[in-house]
């Protein structure tokens, strides 16, 4: 390396250099920011990038969202299935529950107190008419 | 709503704003990166502002348009667009060198006046004027590490090369400014602080 044999500035001399330079730096005319602001409006998307997707053909729709798409889209979309999971959760609140107006629509038949009272109640056959016989259909059998 | 409110936003988080539609995020994206493409764009374009401007308009509509499609996390914001400066500015440069080298202007033209006690401006051009006789790749390397600050595996991501390559490149450059510098500080007779 025959350039080392050569003068050559410090790196704090340098470092002097590169700090000028720093501070030298050109700065970003208003009419430079102008431009790339408009630039940044015409190029800005419209509303979220959710409405920017490109539109499915109805085939092309079918294809992508799978089978379970294709079930939900049977029952209504996904408003719907949101209609079905309420309905779902206050069934099950109802017969965990069981609030007193349920109680009394029902005539006693789903008493939160005793469950062998209902039974006691109710047979089988008052709750199902069609299969009346059944007690002798049984003994037939037996 | 307030440029304020968003001063606290990272570069990415802002981009995303502006990929949703919020065109405040452009003005302060464009109030953070432009001044910094711009003086990087003028270094390697050999001092060449109007250039330079174009370059910067330039990158920032690429930044626009990728908007919509910018992943979170993947890469710096400004990492990105220095690459691009850095691909506009290398393909401006080989159009000179096939368009008319005669029109270039000599910089060593450009060397300071001033004798004693050069002032900030004045080691700024000779710098400019150093920078100019460097390769363009040691040019790009050493502007980034040494103007910009940039870490060395950032420079090596915005110049699609290794670590050890960037280390290398800024390393002979900066060697060869001291020794530029140096030889200028010589022949005009003045010494550094």
């Amino acid at each position: 390396m025959t350039r080392t044999d050569k003068p050559m500035l410090d790196d704090k001399a340098l470092d002097a250099f590169f700090d000028a330079a720093r501070r030298e730096s050109p700065q970003t005319s208003d009419a430079l920011v102008a431009a790339i602001l408009d630039d940044a409006a015409a190029h800005r998307p419209q509303g979220s990038i959710m409405s920017d997707a490109p539109i499915l053909r109805s085939d092309d729709a079918r294809a992508a969202r799978g089978i379970w798409g294709d079930l939900v889209a049977a029952i209504g979309g996904w408003p719907a299935l949101a209609g079905m999971a309420t309905a779902t959760v206050a069934g099950l609140w109802i017969g965990i529950a069981a609030p007193t107006e349920v109680e009394a629509l029902s005539g006693g038949l789903i008493a939160g107190t005793e469950i062998s009272l209902a039974a006691d109640l109710y047979a089988l056959e008052d709750l199902t008419p069609g299969y009346l016989n059944i007690d002798i259909l049984l003994e037939d059998e037996g | 709503m307030a440029l304020d409110a968003y001063a606290e936003a990272t570069d990415d988080a802002l981009l995303v704003l502006y990929g949703n539609g919020d065109p405040m995020a452009a003005e302060l994206l464009t109030r953070r990166l432009a001044p910094r493409v711009l003086g990087y764009g003028t270094r390697l374009l050999g001092g060449d502002r109007a250039e330079a401007e174009d370059v910067t308009q330039e990158a920032m509509l690429r930044l626009w348009k990728i908007a919509p499609e910018w992943r979170t996390g993947e890469a710096k914001v400004s990492t990105w667009l220095f690459r691009v400066v850095s691909n506009l500015c290398t393909d401006r440069l080989r159009k000179r060198r096939t368009v008319d080298i005669d029109a270039i202007e000599e910089p060593t033209d450009d060397a300071p006046a001033a004798v004693d006690g050069m002032i900030q401006a004045d080691r700024a051009v000779a710098l400019q004027s150093a920078l100019n006789n460097l390769p363009e790749r040691q040019r790009m390397a050493v502007t980034l590490r040494h103007i910009e600050g940039m870490a060395n595996p950032e420079i090596a991501q915005i110049m699609d090369i290794s670590t050890e390559a960037v280390e290398s490149l800024t390393a002979r450059g900066k060697k060869a400014l001291a020794i530029a510098l140096a030889d200028q500080r010589e022949e005009l007779g003045y010494d550094t602080d």
